[in-house]
């Protein structure tokens, strides 16, 4: 508990001597000029709540954030975590690119048509509020236990949720920018990949990056519903002989890995295709 | 006046809400909560009967049924079960909750069988794929035990949950070589005679089932946990002497009202074949050092099987002060 102390408060006691007032001004200033501090100060704060609940304990079956720690560089380092993530990426990469294709392009083509809307809006609709937990067994029942299974259940997770933001982002580009093209004599085409493509690009990464969060709850449901590989074996497995730190070291690992991937797609949107959008 | 009315007959009504809704509270202040670590199915049949048995001594047996046999430890670490069932050695070793098995319920029946076009006996196996339910199982156990004495090394071992499925999956030819369950085996048996065979099978002696409570439980409702212990060991010694007697109880009690006629036609043949290995003493000290030697092996336990203690895992008294009534057998 004392080691996962945050580094602004060791270096605030290490200095206390020499006036309290400057540090504080410096620690101001310092969280002022870089905004990854309070992203450190939320996780240590995270993790101190983390160590002290597992120390109290609230659970016999709850370790401690150091003791999942450990069981997490244990795990990298003998060579059980990167194969496993070898095997959940591939349903989770297929999966979320073909959502991402089929979605984008299925929910512009709505929001481009009232035929295409009538036909399709209702499925994703009805798809996006079914409890796909429930629906994920069933899979099984048709297509096996096989990467084809898993892949679906990635797919119906996403899918759904690309759709209808993508839809969403068509039908709400602004219209006096479609007047304006019109006033200036543009065709339809010209008006689709000028105006209504680029105008609704914000939500619809908004909405590939929702259905790759969506992506990544639906590849663990059919780890751990269909059969355990890959995270999900680890997670099974360490739960089933009792090997709890591995286990909330599995869920911990996939958790964050989920997090990088959608604050690098963040990143990259922001940095290559939003530039009035990046910080100066 | 008329609110003064009202208000006296709301809180009348209120009142009479909250003594409704606290005296079965009362009348039933302590029920043994039992969590089960699977649906009820066929299988279960005699304990259910012998919970009827357990009530009709004035147990107040409450049954839960959960997803899986960890769901139910964790519930019964957590308090909000009593009794659990399952094996939950490796959970007793590494979590250090006063939790302690106080009796066997059944030995792990397997049958490794093997599709005859491609195998015939273990040596054929030799860097070949097999099937098991899950990785640290007691099925892996069993495929690696016997791997390791017939001198032979598997190429792979794939996962594939519910020895139902892997039935089904040998009947489709999606996996040649596996391990199934009873009822598995008389499905290959009855579906395709002859296509498949059941490989020998050395002594294999571990716990499938098992109950568990917390310490603390165990000593406070001694004479409730003797009752059930009590009801359990001789509807088993029942059914050990006459595996027909199943249907009947099935029948006495109302069990599994809501079986098919299949799952009702499968009841004699399962207890015809488990009659013989029911644990009739309960297990106790024998059954706990069998479990060591089966469960360091498949990597539940660790350390040596010798140095375990059968006290770290076990509670006796109970079984003890029952089979000190009733008798070994």
């Amino acid at each position: 508990m004392h080691m996962a102390a945050t580094p602004h408060k060791v270096s605030a006691t290490g200095g206390a001597g020499s006036g309290s007032s400057t540090i504080v001004e410096t620690l101001a200033e310092f969280a002022r000029r870089r905004k990854s501090f309070w992203v450190v100060v939320s996780l240590a704060t995270l993790f101190t709540a983390w160590e002290i609940a597992g120390r109290v304990p609230i659970s016999f079956a709850f370790p401690t954030f150091l003791e999942t720690l450990a069981a997490l560089i244990e795990m990298a380092l003998d060579g059980t975590l990167l194969p496993a993530y070898a095997i959940t990426f591939q349903p989770l990469v297929i999966g979320v690119a073909v959502s991402a294709v089929l979605g984008i392009g299925l929910g512009i083509a709505m929001g481009l048509s009232d035929k295409a809307e009538w036909l399709l809006a209702p499925v994703f609709i009805v798809l996006q509020a079914a409890p796909m937990a429930a629906l994920v067994p069933l899979v099984t029942f048709v297509y096996g236990i096989g990467l084809v299974a898993k892949t679906l259940a990635v797919i119906m997770l996403a899918l759904p949720v690309i759709v209808l933001n993508s839809y969403k982002a068509v039908r709400h580009v602004n219209p006096s920018l479609v007047d304006m093209c019109r006033s200036f004599q543009g065709t339809r085409l010209q008006q689709i990949s000028k105006i209504i493509i680029p105008d609704a690009t914000p939500v619809l990464f908004a909405g590939l990056r929702l259905g790759i969060a969506a992506g990544f709850i639906g590849v663990m449901l059919a780890e751990l519903l269909i059969t355990p590989t890959g995270i999900g074996d680890l997670i099974t497995y360490h739960r089933s002989i009792a090997n709890y730190a591995h286990m909330y070291a599995a869920v911990a690992s996939i958790i964050a890995v989920s997090t990088i991937t959608l604050a690098a797609l963040q990143y990259i949107e922001v940095r290559f295709l939003r530039p009035e959008k990046r910080r100066k | 006046m008329n609110m003064l009315a009202r208000r006296m007959r709301a809180s009348a009504v209120a009142a009479a809400l909250c003594l409704s809704a606290a005296v079965p509270g009362l009348a039933f202040a302590d029920p043994m909560r039992i969590a089960f670590g699977d649906i009820a199915t066929v299988e279960s049949l005699h304990l259910l009967a012998a919970l009827e048995r357990a009530k009709e001594k004035g147990v107040d047996v409450q049954v839960t049924f959960l997803k899986s046999e960890d769901i139910a430890a964790q519930a019964v670490v957590s308090g909000q079960a009593d009794i659990g069932i399952g094996g939950p050695y490796a959970l007793l070793q590494k979590v250090k909750a006063p939790i302690r098995i106080f009796l066997q319920l059944s030995k792990l029946q397997f049958y490794p069988v093997v599709n005859t076009e491609f195998y015939k006996e273990w040596k054929d196996l030799n860097g070949q794929e097999v099937a098991v339910h899950s990785r640290g199982s007691g099925t892996e156990a069993i495929m690696q035990l016997m791997a390791d004495k017939n001198g032979i090394a598997y190429s792979n071992i794939s996962y594939v949950p519910g020895a139902e499925v892997r039935t089904g999956a040998l009947l489709q030819g999606n996996v040649k070589a596996t391990i199934v369950d009873s009822s598995g085996k008389r499905i290959l048996e009855k579906e395709a005679p002859g296509k498949f065979a059941f490989l020998p099978l050395g002594e294999v002696a571990a716990t499938d089932e098992a109950l568990f409570a917390n310490t603390d439980y165990l000593s406070k409702n001694q004479k409730d946990v003797e009752i059930l212990v009590e009801s359990i060991l001789t509807t088993w010694r029942e059914v050990a002497a006459d595996p027909t007697s199943a249907v009947a109880l099935r029948e006495k009690y109302k069990l599994l009202p809501d079986a098919t006629p299949d799952m009702v036609a499968d009841i004699d043949p399962y207890f015809a074949e488990a009659a013989p290995a029911l644990p009739l003493n309960g297990g106790g000290e024998d059954a706990a050092k069998d479990d060591f030697d089966f469960y360091t092996i498949s990597g539940a336990l660790e350390g040596n099987a010798a140095d375990l203690k059968v006290e770290d895992f076990w509670d006796l008294t109970a079984l003890n002060a029952v089979l000190a009534k009733i008798g070994t057998k």
